[in-house]
């Protein structure tokens, strides 16, 4: 056997959560080389500055941006995300609490929800320019329609998963029934529901930029449509590498915040480890 | 003829929603419960121990027959009747002083009432130190215990335990046995004690806690016989004695042969 295989087959060593996040970093900072470097090698190969730029040219039209309409394009961006994602987490919250309290509300907004959630937000462009025009409208509402269905698939899961037992015990501790909701079916259910909201920022993430780009009058996915018309090649990609960068960003914090509220579950513990 | 707890002619039948097929977990069980007795219920595994006690817990409603407290109808669960469950049930978003607070809280106590009452009762079953972890950072013997606390910490008149030493290894057992019979008051006045009904499938655990060993038969649950253990207290002298032997010897002569087709059963 040669070295090479032993050293593969050895076990990965011990780390402790410093050793953890550095090899995490050093992975993420390889991974992006390798892509710059195909990248490179690419967009000689093609010489077109048109159609493929460099990375060192799609970086300097990046730090142009940076000094021109990126920051407000964020903003506008944000904006509709926000206001979006807050609609779409408060109501999928609030059909998931009356359909697993009332019965026969359940039996009426699950299958209409069951119905509308393979419909991809996309397709609803269309009424949304007629309903909105070209406005902050058509993302809001694409955010809040996309974002609506994990949390509230989620959280219905996460309430109907609520072991009996441990009402039992709340039950036989003498508590009320607005406490076995508060004190227990909410902190049992939020692993899930927090799992949920995740999903759904993340969908709402993509809806937001496929509103912007055709119904919007602003935001990064309208800059994206902007810079597409000039043919400038080198802006569109670097609005790309925003909208992923921010988007990673976004996610990164949800699942901090995640390991960080239910740092109580063993399953918390390992998400952590990783 | 009241005692603290008063089955009368219980009957449980499960009828699955999905199959429609019915398991007859209990048939025909009456029982009672002195205020300061200590009985414990032994048999095979699926002979129908955890719903008898979910039924004197009030966590369900029997079939046919029917359990008094004091000589009022269950009709739900209660304070009054704590609950130690098979796997504990503790809330796992809950730390040990969390869960032991639960009962206070529920029951209205004020913030620093709570608190102390927690505290007295970690410190009796000998978790000082650990209040601040999660469950899942117990070992099986701490859980136990914290779900003693959590019980104890509401302070109510009876007891009703599901196999709560079945999980801990056997020398945990032995000393979590003995701090259980402190606890409820072995050595000391009669008048202190709680009515404790104690589910095991620890025939020799049962005898040595127990002042009365009901042993169920399977399929369907029913009494066999119920064996009033004539020891002494306090116990402890008593665990590896002949005498104890000799109840344990007639006990698993009584169950020999059904838990021998329990464990076919489960096999198969
Ligand atoms: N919720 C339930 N639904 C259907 N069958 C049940 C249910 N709970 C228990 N059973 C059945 O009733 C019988 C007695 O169960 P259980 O009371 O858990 O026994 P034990 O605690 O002695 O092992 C078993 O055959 C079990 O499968
Ligand atoms: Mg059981």
């Amino acid at each position: 056997m040669s070295d090479a295989a032993q050293v593969v087959l050895a076990p990965p060593p011990r780390a402790g959560v410093a050793g953890r996040r550095l090899t995490r970093v050093l992975e993420i900072v390889v991974a992006l080389a390798v892509v710059v470097g195909l990248w490179q090698v690419t967009s000689i190969t093609i010489n077109n500055s048109t159609l493929l730029p460099s990375p060192a040219r799609v970086f300097h039209a990046w730090l142009d941006l940076l000094h021109a309409d990126l920051r407000q394009d964020v903003l506008a961006s944000l904006a509709h995300l926000g206001i979006g994602y807050a609609l779409g987490i408060a109501t999928g919250l609030a059909l998931a609490a009356i359909s697993t309290r009332f019965a026969l509300l359940e039996s009426i907004v699950d299958p209409l929800i069951e119905l509308l959630r393979p419909i991809s937000a996309i397709a609803w462009i269309p009424i949304a320019i007629l309903m909105f025009g070209i406005s902050a409208g058509v993302p809001v509402f694409l955010i809040f329609y996309a974002s609506l269905f994990p949390i509230f698939v989620n959280t219905v899961a996460g309430v109907k998963q609520v072991d009996a037992k441990l009402v039992h015990a709340a039950q036989m501790l003498g508590a009320s029934r607005r406490m076995i909701l508060t004190h227990v079916v909410m902190p049992a259910a939020l692993p899930y529901v927090l799992a949920g909201a995740r999903l759904s920022l993340g969908v709402a993430w993509m809806a937001m930029v496929a509103a912007e780009l055709t119904g919007s009058d602003a935001g990064l996915g309208w800059r994206l449509f902007w810079y597409q018309e000039f043919f400038a090649m080198d802006k569109v990609m670097a609005v790309i590498l925003t909208i992923g960068v921010l988007g990673y960003c976004f996610d990164t914090l949800l699942r901090a915040l995640q390991a960080r509220i239910t740092r109580w579950s063993p399953d918390s513990v390992v998400d952590e480890a990783r | 003829m009241t005692g603290k707890i008063d089955a009368q002619s219980l009957s449980k039948t499960y009828v699955s929603a999905r199959s429609g097929e019915r398991v007859e977990a209990l048939q025909n069980v009456s029982f009672s419960v002195a205020p300061h007795e200590f009985v414990s219920i032994v048999g095979p595994s699926g002979c129908g121990k955890s719903t008898l006690l979910a039924l004197v817990a009030g966590f369900v409603a029997p079939t046919s027959g029917r359990v008094l407290a004091d000589g009022a109808p269950i009709t739900g669960p209660d304070p009054r009747r704590g609950v130690m469950f098979q796997d504990y049930a503790l809330f796992p978003w809950r730390t040990v002083l969390g869960n032991v607070e639960f009962g206070p809280l529920a029951r209205g106590a004020t913030r620093e009432a709570m608190r102390a009452t927690a505290h007295r009762y970690i410190e009796l079953v000998g978790l000082e130190g650990f209040e601040h972890r999660y469950p899942h950072e117990l070992s099986g013997g701490m859980r136990q215990r914290c779900a003693l606390a959590r019980l104890l910490a509401n302070e109510p008149e009876v007891w009703l335990m599901d196999e709560p030493l079945a999980a801990v290894d056997l020398q945990t057992r032995n000393i979590l046995q003995d701090e259980l019979l402190r606890l409820w008051g072995d050595g000391g006045d009669p008048g202190q004690r709680r009515a404790v009904l104690f589910v095991t499938h620890g025939i020799d655990e049962a005898v040595y806690l127990s002042d009365r060993v009901i042993v169920l038969g399977r399929r369907p649950g029913r009494i066999k016989e119920t064996v009033t253990i004539d020891l002494p207290r306090p116990r402890k002298a008593l665990r590896n004695s002949a005498e104890a032997g000799r109840y344990n010897e007639y006990i698993w002569n009584l169950i020999r042969d059904e838990a021998a087709r329990a464990i076919v059963e489960e096999s198969a």
